[in-house]
């Protein structure tokens, strides 16, 4: 299995990098030690290499994974001496345990030998599936550069009375947190006849993950929406046609995005009888629920225009554990294909025209205009001034070759976006540094290349050569919407919610769990995690310690009373409709951020009943950043129903009491024990089958430290200060932005980021920033 | 459509390559649409608007025996395949005002929703309460695997203004489902024969970006370049296919497959009326040869079509026009040749399926279609809905063809149905039923 062995000893060599200065081995290895070596290589040639393979590298039949691990030396001796050799764990205890153990562990199990045996590199990678996306989205954006953030939330409303746009019959000007109304036979506002109105609602709509989204407008009035781009229509109700209310549109919204739009609606008067008038604008988000687009994904003041392709992309190599751009295939090819063309399609019908306008006292002999708008998008997409060879390859051969515009662009494009000059980011030896600087900082944070004018004229000087400039830029970039997106994409990532899927219990245990209040559940959670970071402090720890959440009508009626809004119900509550998100009250008690959030613990349960173990694996792969091997066969986890006596602590225990169960479980079980508290759907109990909840917990560091734990709490405020989790969100944020093992920047890298994490209180973007500035300015390819 | 047998899912079926497949459909005995196939129908409606000078277009003699007034005269090559249908009216009452029910309740015989849009006079309307007759009969035609096509139908526009409301639409997907006819002809190229034309633009790129895969190369570390050197292999491999591919079709003579050439750089203006009708026309009989669809619509502008057909020396706008009194001369005489232009559209088209040759099976493609000239109203400056101009063209409908014929005074509901009856589809009534007691229409073959 190479692709569980790469992740493997991936994982295991970036905990190498941070633990090498203070390992602390219950015995540790020195010259006189060669002895013991001499004596465990026997022992393992004897009785481990037919399993194990000559150098540990596994692929028998009987143990197929590498042996290579981050348990402790000393872990590894009392693991030997309790299960090994499997078919007779006798013949294997004590002394020889220890020396097999040190053997194993230096040859090829420990960090240290990962290291040493397979050397990390910043390997070549393509643009990955996301990066292709976010690049041609930034190359429509070069004409008209990418929104600035803004804290502009809601829509732009301007009120009509009469039918349409008169300015002298304005009546209201305002800020719609949403656009939810019915104003059945009345009017809108003051001074407007309820017979003829007009209202123009413009806006941004803020997709912050990629996917399907369906635009859901309901209207019984004749309404006009426009979305991308005011003039791109998407919508089209001009006519109100006898009971036609409801009008969906499926569209692709790429992360970090802003899709302005404007919604004409229109009121008319008529002879025959009208329908109230009522309109609302709603959405169905990937993975979601339909509810109305929120205040929070609402941006007003700018309507900069967006594109993103609509093709499909292949998903990209995870086996080292993070998405990179390896894999050479057809279809990967025939999906750069589609987009190619697709970008082709509206730089011919958008672009080129409003080029061709602006230009349009310029001379145009032999189609120059032509020429310059190709060659513009070309260096931009190539991050690179192109020279004649280039130029006359991309632009003016595709140019010849046809008397159509059209086609001309789309030949051009065609040939550009496969070219590895846009596909290969980091193919850019050729370039001033500046460039180089900033080809990796846009890659970083925003999945991209530079694009927006000033940058590249800064590029273009080489202004970006120190430092400083770049993390000057960094800590401006990091708040885009873009790095933003991404960083909340890295933190679902890292609480692996992807593989919860569709979260489902049973009705009649759990009644009122439906698909709304999972919906709910997620937008809680991303809100609580967009406000931790957004905040000033951005601090991790409080994703662990914070005692308050978002919530819903919907949650409180749920979850109860820890669960009601902190204020009050506001003043209008026509303004902000009841599914809005607001900020729970604080339950010191029972809540301690992510790590209790129901979304995360219904995610990580059964149908019935709590999963420790998942909860367990969850905590120690993605919290603690440790390896776990898969377990020795597939399991059925034991039906409650035949052990009706046992809580499901105890019915875990006695499943995974067997030694070679033990091995790992003896670390997933005492994690996963201490959350027992949050039933199947993440509500507080405090006893099981009328039982007292027993949730004590325990962990064994990296160092071999054990911690004890009587409770959620203890488990929460050991994660906040704890060194493993701490370095294993910042491996997870490295690997995520930078999509190269952190060792391959050198092997002091991840403590290094570690240790400034610690001293900036854990901020969280300024981790950011000192990811982005190290991988914009340290590439090892520099030194080359 | 999962119970598709065309030519594209066969070969996906079976596994054939496209390249090998290319090679067996040229052999005729596997040619489609032969042996126990019916023959292919085809069905056109096409639109102008604003009426029509009633004294200059319709036959004053009933029968085989008719002349061709001014109006008509561009068809006079296919007298002997053309029928004139006086006495056919629309009926239609309700919401919505004349142009608004006359476009929309044109080919659908039903009346139009309450709505909101207002007309000239009469009251607001919506959309159509149901589906007109020509997406009606493609549904048909599509649910047998005998007359399935790719498309089924192929919605034409020229120069439809970028508005979706009652004056636009004429063909109707169900109630309240209004479908836009394609106006720009490089959209529809690309709908018919976009695929195929990026297969082929792919092939003559892909050497220019093979060539540059070596210089990049030299631009990363060796370890690194293997990657690279795996990537140029697959595209040089896809090249090769794509040329194979492109070889073979010409090999074959894939006619019907043929990918047309356009002119190039056609703006939508007012004054390139005239090209883009013919680019629509022209793609229109490439896809009848390839059979991409049966039943295709052809709407020229909309109701109340405003063109200013310059290139005949009118500069006033057509619907502006169509109002003025009989008694300005000057109005009148360019109503008449504004609809001799749009004559002249019909027999371009006419002409064209009559030249092309009915692949896999004897005569003409115009032996097998049959063109529906139509218009919202009777005459303009009345806005009467008797007398709509039907004037049919072509062998499609098995009618018999070459005389002029009058009907009174009858609803066009039962002439929906005459063209239900004629494409295999009989229906009990079409339309509002009220209007089609009487069966269709009579006389007819």
């Amino acid at each position: 299995m190479p692709q569980k062995y790469i992740q493997q000893s991936f994982c295991a060599l970036v905990s190498l990098v941070f633990t090498a200065g203070t390992m602390a081995f219950s015995f540790s290895l020195d010259r006189n030690d060669e002895e013991l070596f001499a004596k465990g290589a026997a022992i393992y040639r004897a009785q481990c290499v037919s399993c194990h393979g000559e150098k540990g590298e596994g692929g028998t039949d009987k143990y197929a994974e590498p042996l290579i691990g981050d348990a402790t030396l000393s872990e590894l001796a009392k693991l030997i001496s309790e299960t090994m050799p499997e078919e007779n764990p006798d013949a294997c205890v004590g002394e020889d345990a220890d020396a097999v153990a040190a053997f194993v562990f230096k040859e090829f199990y420990g960090e240290e030998a990962q290291a040493r045996n397979k050397p990390p590199r910043a390997a070549l990678a393509r643009l990955t599936g996301s990066q292709l996306r976010q690049s041609l989205a930034d190359l429509y954006s070069h004409f008209r550069g990418t929104p600035k953030r803004n804290d502009k939330r809601g829509v732009r409303a301007i009120y009509f009375d009469g039918p349409n746009w008169k300015n002298e019959k304005k009546k209201i000007e305002r800020i719609d947190p949403v656009i939810h109304f019915d104003f059945g036979h009345d009017s809108p506002g003051e001074g407007i006849d309820p017979k003829a109105f007009y209202i123009y609602w413009e806006g941004g709509i803020l997709a912050t993950e990629t996917g399907r989204y369906e635009i859901v407008v309901r209207s019984t009035c004749s309404f006009v929406m426009d979305f991308g781009k005011i003039g791109r229509q998407l919508i089209n109700n001009h006519v109100q046609s006898g009971d036609k209310t409801e009008f969906r549109q499926m569209v692709t919204l790429t992360a970090g995005r802003v899709y302005p739009f404007k919604i004409d609606f229109i009121q008319r008067e008529r002879k025959t009888e009208k329908p109230p008038a009522n309109v609302s604008l709603s959405w169905v988000p990937p993975n979601g629920a339909e509810q109305l687009i929120p205040t929070r994904n609402l941006v007003y003041d700018d309507l900069t225009p967006t594109f993103s392709i609509e093709s499909e992309l292949p998903p990209d190599d995870r086996s080292y554990g993070f998405e990179r751009g390896l894999a050479i295939d057809r279809q990967w090819d025939e999906s750069t294909t589609r987009a190619s063309l697709e970008f082709g399609q509206i730089a011919a019908t958008e672009l080129w025209p409003e080029y061709r306008k602006k230009h349009k006292n310029d001379s145009n002999e032999n189609r120059a205009l032509l020429r310059s708008f190709l060659t513009e998008i070309v260096e931009t997409a190539f991050r690179s001034p192109v020279g004649e060879e280039l130029k006359e390859r991309y632009v003016d051969k595709q140019v010849d070759a046809t008397d159509d515009d059209i086609e001309a662009i789309q030949r051009s494009m065609l040939v550009s976006l496969k070219s590895p000059r846009f596909l290969y980011p980091l193919a850019d030896q050729e370039q001033a540094i500046s460039a180089r600087h900033a080809n990796r900082l846009t890659l970083t944070l925003f999945d991209s290349l530079p694009t927006d004018d000033w940058l590249i004229k800064k590029i273009r000087k080489n202004e970006l050569e120190s430092v400083d400039k770049i993390r000057g830029m960094a800590q401006e970039f990091v708040k885009d919407y873009r790095a933003q997106a991404k960083l909340k994409y890295m933190l679902h990532e890292w609480l692996n919610t992807k593989s919860f899927g569709e979260i489902t219990k049973n009705e009649a245990l759990y009644p009122g769990f439906d698909a709304g209040l999972v919906s709910d559940l997620r937008d809680s959670l991303d809100a609580f995690l967009e406000d931790v970071v957004t905040s000033e402090s951005s601090d991790f720890r409080q994703l662990f310690l914070a005692d308050w959440t978002y919530t819903s009508d919907r949650l409180s009626q749920f979850y109860g009373d820890s669960w009601l809004p902190l204020e009050s119900a506001p003043a209008d509550p026509a303004k902000v409709p009841s599914s809005q998100l607001r900020r729970s009250v604080s339950d010191p008690q029972k809540r301690f951020g992510v790590l209790t959030h129901p979304f995360l613990m219904s995610g990580m349960s059964y149908h019935d009943t709590t999963s420790p173990i998942h909860r367990g694996v969850f905590l120690t792969r993605f919290v603690f950043g440790r390896t776990l091997r898969p377990p020795n066969e597939a399991f059925t986890p034991l039906s409650p129903d035949l052990h009706p006596d046992l809580t499901t602590r105890e019915r875990v225990a006695l499943q995974t009491s067997p030694d070679n169960c033990q091995v790992c479980h003896t670390k997933i079980n005492g994690l996963g024990f201490a959350l027992e508290n949050f039933d199947a759907v993440g509500k507080f109990r405090s006893q099981e089958r009328s039982k007292p909840l027993d949730s004590s917990g325990k962990y064994v560091d990296r160092n071999g430290k054990e911690v004890s734990f009587s409770g959620p709490r203890d488990l929460a405020e050991y994660i906040a200060s704890s060194d493993d989790a701490q370095t294993g969100f910042v491996n997870r944020a490295f690997q995520h932005f930078v999509k190269q093992p952190a060792a391959a920047f050198g092997p002091k890298t991840l403590r290094e980021l570690t240790e400034n994490f610690r001293k900036n209180d854990y901020n969280i973007n300024k981790l950011i920033v000192e990811i982005a500035v190290l991988a914009a300015t340290r590439d090892p390819a520099f030194s080359k | 459509m999962p119970s598709s047998v065309s030519r594209r899912e066969f070969i996906r079926k079976t596994g054939i390559s496209a390249a090998a497949a290319n090679l067996m459909f040229s052999l005729p005995s596997l040619g489609w649409a032969n042996g126990a196939a019916p023959r292919k129908q085809r069905l056109v409606f096409i639109f102008s608007p604003n009426g029509v000078i009633p004294d200059h277009f319709w036959p004053e003699k009933i029968g085989a025996d008719f002349e061709l007034k001014r109006i008509l005269s561009p068809l006079a090559d296919f007298k002997s395949q053309m029928m004139t249908m006086h006495g056919v009216c629309n009926r239609i009452k309700g919401d919505g005002d004349g142009h608004m029910r006359g476009i929309g309740c044109l080919l659908t015989g039903i009346e139009l929703f309450p709505g909101d849009v207002q007309g000239g006079s009469d009251t607001p309307a919506g959309w159509s309460k149901g589906i007109s007759v020509d997406q009606h009969l493609k549904n048909k035609l599509q649910a047998d695997p005998l007359t399935q096509t790719r498309f089924g139908s192929l919605e034409f526009g020229v120069m439809v203004p970028e508005r979706a409301d009652t004056w636009t639409r004429m063909s109707y997907a169900g109630p309240n489902q209004p479908v836009a006819p394609i106006d720009n002809p490089y959209q529809m190229f690309d709908k018919l024969y976009g695929q195929t034309k990026n297969r082929a633009l792919l092939a003559s790129v892909l050497d220019d970006l093979t060539d540059d895969f070596r210089k990049v190369e030299q631009l990363i570390s060796v370890e690194d370049r293997r990657m690279l050197q795996d990537h140029v292999a697959m595209v040089r491999e896809i090249e090769k296919e794509l040329q194979s591919e492109i070889e073979l079709r010409k090999k074959t003579g894939d006619v019907g497959h043929a990918v047309p050439t356009m002119p190039a750089n056609v703006e939508e203006q007012n004054d390139n009326i005239p090209q883009i009708s013919r680019m629509q026309m022209d793609l229109m009989v490439n896809s009848f040869a390839a059979d991409f669809a049966r039943i295709a619509t052809f709407q020229i502008t909309n109701s109340v079509g405003s063109p200013k057909m310059k290139w005949l020396g009118i500069d006033e706008g057509h619907h502006h026009l169509s109002h003025e009194p009989d008694t300005n001369e000057v109005a009148y005489e360019s109503l008449i040749k504004i609809n001799t232009w749009y004559c002249e559209q019909v027999a371009y088209l006419a002409k064209r399926l009559a030249e092309t040759p009915e692949p896999g099976g004897p005569g003409s493609m115009l032996d097998n279609t049959t063109l529906v000239w139509t218009n919202e109203l009777g005459k303009g400056n009345s806005h009467t809905r008797d007398n709509i101009p039907f004037v049919l063209v072509g062998g499609g409908l098995g009618f018999k063809m070459g005389q002029s014929m009058d009907f009174g005074k009858v609803p066009h509901n039962r002439l929906l149905m005459n063209f239900c009856e004629a494409m295999g589809h009989p229906e009990k009534a079409f339309g509002n039923p009220d209007f089609c007691a009487d069966g269709p229409l009579t006389g007819l073959t």
